[in-house]
């Protein structure tokens, strides 16, 4: 017990190194608040968006709501406007400010176009083009070797002639957080070739769990890189500080479309 | 790309040749001067000749040449921590050889200066922006962790920046950590850091000197921008077997040196160990049986130097040295395996020859690499990523005296580089899913030289060469002239006034956007879409010594441009990418800045302050809106104090103190929640604003240390006591901003910003020996 106490102090006196953190001061300029819109098309789902603004880094975290800001989205010969309508989507908790009934039925190829506008003569706009789905292949999985946890393969099939992007997410069902694997991948190093993608042991047995393969444009996966980027950048010293490449213009934000597969499977 | 008329290379070769007047009357001295106990040259020491007004300084391998007019002369060898020695000669009608030997104190400490060049070279010397450092001079400096390392005190002179906080990169007046010609013994070394850049891959047991050009420099160095950092390696007695080595408290080190023949051939080995994951393995094993600990991955480093020196007979010798540097990191269980190995390799043969007393020859050739291997295997999956870069040099130098006025050195390298980029392979046991990626490229590098030593009279001397240089990878060849130039005037016995001009290529370029030395930092070649880097230097400067020569005070300015300058677009993928270039930006760089020194030579108490006042800056059309922003190592106020004080025989105190204007640094300035697909994922993005916008807190730290020498049975031993950051001085290694969360009803407060600290203070010992 001495000997493990002497060597932890050894350690100790290494690595408080690590733990150094004081509160400080900092005077921010001025920000001037822009229009942040995050809006995701699904196939028979209605048309659902959130518009915010961004706010200065110590202003109050109250998310700042643009209640007149007026929003259509298009599509063929069809402008839909969307109502000012706060609320909360009680499949998967998200919340909305604007909202319509109708329903998106676009097929894979179908180009919708955003346009956000307000009071003080903002203006943001943005465009998506519908994906089709890739369908997952398989879901296998193995258990450690003391049969407890358990590693997911899931494989899909890459399509040649495109550049594809892929947002892939295993949620496990039982646990009710965020997903336990949530990754983007693009197809440089395989295209056309059957991808498989790996878990570590992070499933437990009997673990029911939720796989969604969504086929993501690239103005998708690379708003994605950049808010992980830049969100890695506060607090890691390493990281070198990216803006945000958005899906829209004249503002901050994304819009996109969501081409799903999603399977259900029971680790037993 | 600007070219140089080749004709102005011609006219200096020719301003060389018709200049060069007949042989005065005068006849050359020649020789070595050595230490007396280890037999060894020494590299930096100073001859000279006072009433000739006439000196000069020991190369690489301890030799000296004196051009002399016939009558008597005494000839006084100085170097730091050695007793002078004087010989008084005759000169009749022949040159002659005069071979000095110096003592050193071996049982008592000697007076320490840490120039090793005396006051009155540094004053009489062409060259300007040189610093010079004995591995000897800087043990005795206090250092973190008791680890001591040749790098973080060169940090101490003006004109270099460390970087970030316990960092052994150079930032060298505004360039780059990638700018830095780092040699160890003529092979270049291309990542010289282990622990992301906290030590240097110097072991000061194996390291005699360093040599740093921060300007003005020599037309024989070429292939970086901004610095020349000349390491030697120590040779082996070539008397007796001796032993040294030290024990600190985290790393061990062991020299063993000797004879192969008395007097004509030796080696040196020399090995350095840390030995933290010994300790961590144990409580790993200790903490076995409990389920709520996690184990500590394993880290540990190592370097292996060894020396061989052959003298052939008295016009020839040979020399082999190597360098075997590894980082390894590890962690293993079950299920899960890690692997990340990274480290430098390098083997270097060297023939030196002298055809006569006014000319000879250093020809090399050498093998080196540096590569990173990161392994991954879960289950029947593995993943493997590695890069690497190995080179194949070959380099020859001639030094020609051609008269009193006249010194010639010329001299051409060739390097073939091999790069392995991004090399990445996922694998599965039963090969249903392999796949690989990366990019190999060859290239092909060259330069060739011709530089004159020019000493006009006592009072005027110019240093001035051109440097050919050119660079084939891809199909592209690149082709470049880089003139050299310096000038001295004395306007006293004491005062001194210089200037000069150097223009500088680099055809590599390193990938890397972290900011610190990474192990995954890789090099990539000038290729036809990727320019070769370029920088021009001017400064000019003022060298005075006063106080009965016990003073040594300079002043230099300088200016610098870069052009074609690297970085990476927002969020570029430089880890696995096929396509690296896509990623690339390019710009321009310049610094400009005022380096002061004062340094007491002489007496109990010695040291120097060092300030630099500068700026340093860049610009590119893909960041910041194209708007030119400071680098973040910008310093627009750096100070060093080091004293030096001899208490007794044997004891010796020391203190170093440093204040720095804090690193430029990019903040967020605004947020917006980003909810994402799922609604419970909802998080803060930040907005950042200006690269480098922002100013970390100052910088500043006093580290104190004390050499306490031993009265062993056999050889001699000392205690080294180091406290780094002696008052806890909590310096900002980096500022993140978080949310002030009410866990219990889980809502946002406010943000808030935090500074995060490395090194608290931080007392060492070390144990040393030798016998």
């Amino acid at each position: 017990m001495k000997l493990k106490s002497y060597l932890y102090i050894i350690l100790l006196l290494l690595f408080t190194a690590c733990d150094r953190d004081k509160e400080i001061y900092i005077d921010l300029p001025a920000h001037t608040p822009q229009l942040v819109v995050e809006c995701y098309l699904e196939p028979g789902q209605p048309f659902r968006l959130t518009v915010l603004e961004s706010a200065s880094y110590f202003a109050s975290p109250d998310p700042p709501l643009v209640p007149d800001a007026k929003v259509f989205i298009m599509f063929k010969d069809q402008r839909v406007e969307l109502t000012y309508k706060p609320g909360v989507n009680k499949l998967n908790n998200k919340f909305y400010t604007h909202t319509s009934s109708v329903l998106m039925t676009g097929e894979p190829g179908d180009i919708y176009t955003l346009e956000v506008t307000d009071n003080q003569g903002r203006k943001v706009t943005g465009t998506t083009t519908i994906l089709p789905v890739v369908p997952i292949d398989t879901v296998e999985w193995r258990f450690s070797d003391d049969n407890e946890k358990a590693i997911l393969i899931t494989s899909f099939q890459d399509v040649a002639s495109t550049a594809n992007y892929y947002r892939y997410m295993a949620n496990p069902y039982n646990l009710d957080t965020s997903p336990e694997q949530d990754e983007i991948h693009d197809d440089n190093l395989n295209n056309g070739k059957r991808i498989s993608l790996n878990s570590s042991y992070e499933f437990n047995r009997n673990d029911t769990v939720v796989i969604s393969l969504f086929n993501i444009e690239k103005q998708y996966y690379d708003f994605l890189n950049s808010a992980y980027s830049a969100k890695d950048a506060n607090g890691n010293p390493f990281a070198q500080p990216t803006s945000i490449k958005s899906s829209v213009t004249g503002g901050i934000g994304i819009f996109t479309n969501l081409a799903l597969d999603r399977k259900q499977i029971k680790l037993e | 790309m600007r070219f140089i008329p080749a004709c102005t290379c011609w006219v200096l070769i020719l301003l060389v040749l018709f200049t060069a007047p007949a042989y005065a009357q005068t006849f050359n001295v020649s020789g070595y001067i050595k230490d007396a106990s280890e037999s060894g040259p020494l590299v930096g020491a100073t001859v000279a000749v006072h009433e000739q007004n006439s000196g000069t300084i020991t190369d690489a391998e301890g030799f000296y040449t004196l051009s002399l007019p016939p009558g008597k002369h005494t000839l006084e060898a100085s170097y730091l921590g050695y007793q002078n020695t004087s010989r008084t000669i005759t000169i009749t009608n022949t040159d002659k050889k005069v071979n000095l030997i110096l003592d050193a104190a071996t049982n008592e400490l000697t007076e320490v200066q840490v120039e090793a060049f005396s006051a009155r070279q540094k004053l009489n010397d062409t060259r300007m922006g040189v610093e010079f450092l004995a591995s000897r001079d800087a043990k005795l400096l206090p250092a973190l962790m008791g680890e001591v390392d040749l790098m973080k005190v060169l940090q101490l002179k003006p004109g270099v920046q460390s970087g970030t906080e316990g960092s052994s990169g150079l930032f060298v007046r505004g360039g780059s950590a990638d700018q830095n010609l780092v040699l160890l013994d003529n092979a270049l070394l291309y990542n010289p850091s282990h622990l992301l850049g906290f030590f240097s891959t110097f072991n000061s047991d194996a390291v005699k000197s360093v040599e740093l050009y921060k300007g003005g420099f020599p037309a024989e160095f070429g292939g970086r921008l901004s610095s020349v950092v000349d390491v030697r390696l120590q040779e082996g007695n070539y008397d007796e077997v001796k032993v040294s080595g030290g024990l600190g408290l985290i790393s061990s080190r062991l020299t063993v040196e000797g004879p192969v023949a008395k007097d004509k051939a030796s080696f040196i080995f020399s090995g350095r160990r840390t030995y933290l994951d010994v300790f961590t393995r144990m409580i790993n094993k200790m903490e076995a049986d409990n389920a709520d600990f996690n184990p500590i991955p394993d880290y540990y480093f190592y370097d292996l130097n060894g020396k061989l020196t052959y003298k052939i007979n008295k016009r020839d010798e040979l020399s082999v040295s190597s360098y075997y540097g590894h980082d390894s990191f590890g962690f293993n269980d079950e299920d899960f395996r890690f692997g990340f190995d990274w480290g430098n390799r390098i083997a270097n043969i060297s023939w030196q020859h002298k055809f006569n007393s006014h000319f000879y020859m250093r020809t090399s050739a050498n093998t080196t690499s540096y590569q990173y291997n990161i392994s991954n295997k879960i289950d029947s999956y593995s993943l493997g990523l590695s890069s690497s870069i190995r080179d194949v040099g070959f380099k020859t130098d001639f030094d020609l005296l051609l008269s009193k006025e006249h010194s010639l050195k010329f001299g051409a390298m060739a390097t073939r580089h091999a790069f392995s980029v991004g090399r990445v392979t996922y694998d599965s046991d039963d090969d249903t899913q392999d796949y690989g990626g990366g990019s190999n490229y060859k290239a092909t590098e060259f330069g060739t030289y011709i530089s004159d030593d020019y000493q006009v009279n006592a009072l005027l001397s110019f240093n001035y060469g051109m440097r050919f240089s050119g660079f084939n990878s891809s199909g592209k060849t690149y082709l470049a002239l880089e003139p050299r130039a310096s000038a001295k005037y004395s306007l006293n016995e004491n005062l001194s006034v210089k200037a000069s001009y150097a223009s500088m290529m680099q055809y590599l370029h390193l990938v890397s956007n972290s900011g610190a030395s990474m192990p995954t930092d890789i090099w990539f070649p000038s290729t036809k879409g990727t320019k070769p880097q370029r920088s021009q230097q001017t400064s000019a400067g003022v060298n005075y010594i006063f106080g009965h020569g016990k003073y040594l005070f300079s002043n230099e300015l300088y200016y610098k441009w870069m052009h074609r300058q690297i970085d990476f677009k927002d969020g570029a993928n430089l880890f696995i990418n096929d396509n690296l270039e896509n990623e690339f930006l390019f710009g321009k760089g310049e610094s400009y800045g005022n380096e002061i020194y004062l340094e007491k030579l002489k007496g109990r108490t010695t040291g120097w302050i060092g300030y630099t006042l500068s700026w340093a800056y860049r610009q590119f059309e893909g960041i910041n809106g194209g708007r030119r922003f400071p680098t973040s190592f910008d310093r627009r106020h750096d100070l060093s104090i080091v004293l030096l004080h001899k208490l007794n025989k044997r004891l010796h105190l020391t203190a170093a103190f440093v204040y720095g204007t804090g690193n430029a640094y990019s903040l967020p300035v605004a947020r917006f929640a980003f909810q994402d697909i799922e609604g419970d994922a909802a998080t803060i993005v930040p907005i950042y604003a200006d690269r480098n916008s922002f100013r970390l807190a100052s910088y500043h730290r006093l580290d104190l240390g004390a050499v306490l020498k031993l009265k062993p049975k056999h050889g001699e031993s000392d205690l080294t006591f180091s406290v780094y950051n002696v008052y806890n001085r909590r310096n900002p290694y980096f500022v993140y901003f978080e949310q002030v969360r009410n866990s219990d009803r889980d809502e946002t407060l406010g943000f808030r910003a935090k500074q995060v600290s490395l090194f608290p203070v931080v007392p060492s010992v070390t144990y040393n020996f030798k016998f």
